[in-house]
């Protein structure tokens, strides 16, 4: 089976990759272009590990196929932070504890970035169910939660209680 | 060490900094065990059995090896035969042989899932051709799946060299029952006809999955010379050193392991099941080989905790004084003996005072996979039936739920089931605090209701080592052999510092290898704080005496001429009195006074304490289709002592909402063929954001006199009190009791409309 | 000395719960016991924890000379 050439833009910058057909982009990402961030695990949509953006559009990555990245635009998380500066929403999970493991936070800060870059002033609600597509498994989402909503404070420049 | 009760005022503890790893976490540089590669790297894969119980006639893995690209191929046969021995790994006894099988089946399959052939490709697609490839020819058995179809006559039989053990005489033939463990005083049946109020029931529960987002992963490199290299997250990489050298009789110094960041374990992670396989196929390919799972795998092949089925009856007189409790349980051992009997006999009924107790558990062998611990292992099943009985025994006494558990429950110095008194446990506190808490007296809307649950776990300690070690410049590295699952390399430098007096930011915290620490046991068991933070304190002292004494020899005056302050040694006497010298002084000068300035702690840490925890819920139960809301949750606590209360308050969070998930909706749901329906995050459903309110943490600190800070474990407790305290809530909201978990919409709908 | 052999010790390997012994340490209790039952010592350090009068004790060279009781109890990991 001959490989498919792919070329795409990836957290700003051109990229071109082989893969086969059936690849998934989550695993060129992580295999070919070694952006090990984005996680699988489940690799069938259900975890939000994998969560990018693909031309502004949050998805799981596991289930794009990789030859579909052609000609366009993806983001994960590598691209979250701005050279050394961290994301609002980066920065309050780490003021939050919102990670133990941290194996789900890559795909819970695409994700709520996401969701804070078309809705700045989300409620808990909007928040929970915004994030309901990721899973995580240690913190019951207590903490990433506040976070997020602290995250949204901040950026619309208000200050936040502790 | 500072006795917790004259506790002066701490610098760091209890404070909330930022975790060292917090960076490379959140911008997705951590290298978790799925992300690692090495050079030249071959791609693994695992033919898995497809029938619940097969022997194995004959496995033909000619055409595989033949496939371009393949390089290697293993089964059970390239695995060492090994003798029997029980080794402890940190979830409980297991045989070595029985790992080794797991890994790789040997002559039977056991389960649906079970290991059977492995193969190293240069690409994965290649890998899962070439599985496609091998020929089993299986000769298929009758199997068994229930708790007491496995225990019935004629049930078929897993293993036939496991005679129940616990029973006397021994029994004459193999049974499925692998263990028998009694425990009990008094007279059970007396006090129980002689009680003014008893209730009795029958609960059961499935097999749910610890549930951990990282899949197993590893790679192994294994040289000609027989030294090798494994990476891996687990929750112990000594363990993983110990088991893997096991199952393939080689000397453990010569593998060294090194632990990638863990993306969960909750207990599942504290065995093998990749690395032996990984190994025979580097030996083979002379490649370093990776072995990840898919979710798939992790479901059919990984331990889930046990189901069980428990009958409960518990006799209390009129002023709600319990007389009697009897507690009978049979939980699933899955293909392999596991271990969580004794754990649920010791956690079923410790919390309250009785006279007149049995407890029996029985671990039953079946054709599921492997059981292996679950965070307070064996713990929430009969929690989940004692506790629902309390609840039912408050109703019929007409007493408040919390006032009936507070009436019996134990205190410092009160027997435990093993007959051994409690030391200075904080279940009294934690029912206090949960009546005084606003929550319990929170007005309810339609259709709602509260329950109140107790629980404990006995927590661990155990060995550890720690490197503390200080650097040119004066600041601190503290190298720890226990993985960092939930925020413990911040905890380890919060001790550290608070020992040195000295900035949080000026002491980093890392888990080491096999080969650059002293062995260290498992994170589990809720020990890490408490015993490898022991250690810690213990190393960070020994520097501080090191730098103290360097200092007096650079002044010229005696080690007792010189004192820690504000971290730095003050001079008190000699012409230097008054000066003081900061540890970059002493150390940036340490090649001239003696040599570089380190400690290693390597202790068995002792005196651990139980916690104990108390959970209010509130759900709503929408009768017109039995769907359970959690509509507030409020889980309180004695964890001796915070440390970080972030992470503290995040175990207990984590916990409950994994107990709430096991109440509500997970469960392995098995087919008529004795084949897994549910492999997979979709249809085995774990709580997502919007199923959950927020989780109030309420720390109760009632410190462990034995621990320098107080620390009692705090990880597993918060998973126990759930599951009753959802069901006590469901029950207060519709009047009907649900025995049987998960408590999902259609068994809710079901309970509410008898009819129909 | 009293020796309580909890469950499942007792029945798996003594046949009693009682025994009266007199050790000088833990290592040494654990020798006697495997003489009496042949294999116990090989499952009791994964298996067994040992409370010396009421505590839990892991270090099994601590004299037992003014000890009155201990108990032999399964152990208990964790997750
Ligand atoms: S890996 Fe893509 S959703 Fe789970
Ligand atoms: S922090 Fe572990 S899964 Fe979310």
């Amino acid at each position: 089976m001959s490989k498919i050439r792919v070329s795409t833009t990836v957290n700003g910058d051109h990229a071109e990759f082989l893969c086969e057909s059936t690849s998934s982009l989550l695993d060129v990402l992580r295999d070919t272009m070694g952006l090990t961030g984005s996680k699988e695990g489940c690799g069938s949509g259900d975890c939000g590990a994998c969560t990018i953006m693909l031309d502004g559009e949050m998805v799981c990555s596991c289930l794009v196929l990789a030859p579909e990245a052609e000609g366009r635009t993806v983001a994960t998380i590598e691209g979250v932070a701005e050279g050394s500066v961290l994301h609002p929403v980066q920065q309050k999970f780490l003021e939050h504890a919102a990670l133990q493991c941290g194996f789900c936070t890559p795909g819970f800060i695409v994700a709520a970035k996401a969701l804070l870059d078309r809705n700045p002033n989300p409620t808990e609600a909007e928040v929970r169910y915004w994030l309901a597509g990721n899973l995580c498994r240690c913190t019951g989402y207590d903490k990433i939660v506040r976070a997020v909503m602290a995250a949204a404070a901040d950026l619309r420049q208000e200050r936040t209680p502790a | 060490m500072n006795a917790p009760e004259q506790m002066k005022q701490f610098r760091h503890i209890g404070t909330r900094p930022i975790r060292p790893d917090g960076v490379d976490k959140v911008t997705g540089k951590a290298l978790y065990s799925p992300d690692f590669k090495a050079p030249g790297m071959l791609w693994g894969a695992i033919l898995r059995s497809p029938h619940p119980h097969a022997r194995i006639l004959s496995i033909d893995t000619k055409k595989a090896e033949a496939l371009p690209g393949v390089k290697a191929v293993a089964t059970g046969k390239d695995l060492p035969t090994l003798e029997s021995l029980v080794m402890h790994v940190g979830e409980g006894a297991s045989d070595i042989v029985d790992i080794s099988h797991n890994c790789l089946a040997l002559g039977k399959a056991l389960y649906e899932g079970h290991a059977v052939a492995a193969v190293a490709a240069t690409s994965p697609e290649i890998a899962r051709e070439a599985l496609g490839l091998i020929a089993v020819e299986y000769e298929e058995l009758p199997f068994v799946l229930g708790l007491e179809e496995a225990l019935a006559e004629g049930a078929p039989v897993l293993h036939d060299t496991v005679f129940t053990k616990g029973v006397d005489p021994k029994p004459d033939k193999p049974s499925n029952a692998a263990m028998r463990v009694e425990m009990g005083k008094g007279d059970v049946e007396g006090a129980l006809a002689s009680a003014a109020a008893t209730v009795s029931g029958r609960y059961t529960l499935e097999p749910v999955h610890q549930g951990y987002i990282e899949p197993h992963a590893c790679v192994a490199s294994w040289n000609g010379d027989g030294q090798a290299q494994i990476w891996t997250s687990s929750q112990g990489h000594f363990a993983v050193r110990s088991l893997t050298a096991s199952v393939l009789a080689i000397p453990q110094a010569d593998i060294r392991v090194t632990p990638l960041e863990i993306g969960g374990g909750f207990g599942g992670k504290t065995t093998i099941y990749l690395e032996p396989v990984a190994m025979v196929l580097s030996k083979k390919s002379g490649r370093p080989v990776r072995l990840a799972m898919t979710r798939e795998e992790v479901f059919r092949a990984t331990g889930p905790a046990p189901g069980a089925v428990i009958d409960v009856r518990l006799g209390a007189d009129a002023d709600g004084a319990l007389v009697a409790a009897d507690v009978q349980f049979l939980y699933h051992s899955g293909a392999f003996t596991a271990n969580d009997a004794g754990a649920g006999v010791s956690s079923a009924i410790g919390h309250y005072r009785i006279a007149n107790t049995r407890v029996v558990g029985t671990e039953v062998l079946c054709n599921r996979p492997a059981a292996k611990a679950y965070r307070a292992p064996g713990a929430p099943q009969v929690n989940f039936a004692v506790e629902s009985a309390m609840d039912e025994l408050a109703g019929k006494l007409g007493i408040d739920p919390l006032d009936l558990r507070l009436k019996n429950a134990a205190a410092e110095g009160d027997p435990q089931t093993s007959g051994l008194p409690w030391g200075r446990i904080g279940y009294v506190e934690c029912l206090e605090a949960a009546k005084a808490h606003p929550h319990w007296s929170a007005p309810l809307g339609a259709h709602q209701g509260r329950g109140v649950a107790g629980g404990y776990w006995g927590n661990y300690g155990g060995p550890s080592t720690v490197n503390v070690s200080v650097a040119e410049d004066g600041t601190i590295t503290v190298a720890t052999g226990s993985p960092d699952i939930g925020g413990s390399r911040a905890s380890m430098a919060i001790m550290a510092a608070e020992v040195l007096d000295v900035p949080y930011e000026q002491v980093r915290a890392v888990v080491a290898d096999t080969a650059s620490i002293g062995v260290s046991m498992v994170t589990g068991g809720s020990r890490t704080t408490f015993a490898t933070g022991m250690a810690t304190v213990q190393a960070a002292e020994e520097v501080k005496r090191l730098l103290c004494e360097r200092a007096a020899r650079m002044w010229g005056v005696p080690a007792d001429q010189v004192e820690w302050r504000s971290g730095a040694v003050a001079c008190l006497a000699g012409e230097a009195q008054g000066q003081t010298l900061s540890a970059a002084a002493i150390a940036g000068r340490s090649f001239h006074s003696g040599g570089p300035i380190a400690a290693v702690a390597a202790l068995s840490a002792q005196g651990w304490l139980p916690g104990f925890g108390v959970h209010i819920c509130d759900t709503e139960v929408d009768p017109e289709t039995g769907h359970v809301r959690i509509v507030r949750y409020t889980a309180v606590q004695d964890v001796g002592t915070a440390i970080h209360p972030d992470y503290v308050e995040g175990q207990i969070q984590g916990g409950a909402a994994q107990g709430i998930g096991w109440a509500l909706n997970e469960a392995y749901i098995y087919g008529e063929n004795g084949k897994l329906d549910n492999a997979g995050f979709l249809d085995y459903r774990m709580p997502v954001a919007s199923d959950l309110p927020m989780i109030e943490a309420v720390m109760v600190e009632v410190p462990n006199p034995a621990h320098p800070y107080g620390v009692k474990g705090v990880g597993e407790v918060p998973i126990v009190p759930p599951l009753a305290a959802v069901a006590n809530a469901i029950h207060a909201a519709t009047g009907a009791r649900l025995k049987d978990l998960p408590m999902a919409p259609d068994r809710v709908y079901a309970a509410l409309h008898p009819q129909g | 000395m009293r020796i309580v052999v909890m469950a499942p010790f007792d029945k798996e390997f003594f046949g009693t719960g009682r025994l009266d012994l007199a050790p000088r340490n833990l290592f040494d209790l654990v020798g006697k016991l495997d003489a009496l039952a042949p294999g116990f010592a090989a499952i009791a350090q994964p298996r067994v924890h040992f409370a010396v009068d009421g505590v839990l004790e892991t270090d099994w060279t601590r004299p037992l000379a003014e000890a009155a009781e201990v108990i032999v109890l399964p152990r208990v990991g964790g997750g």
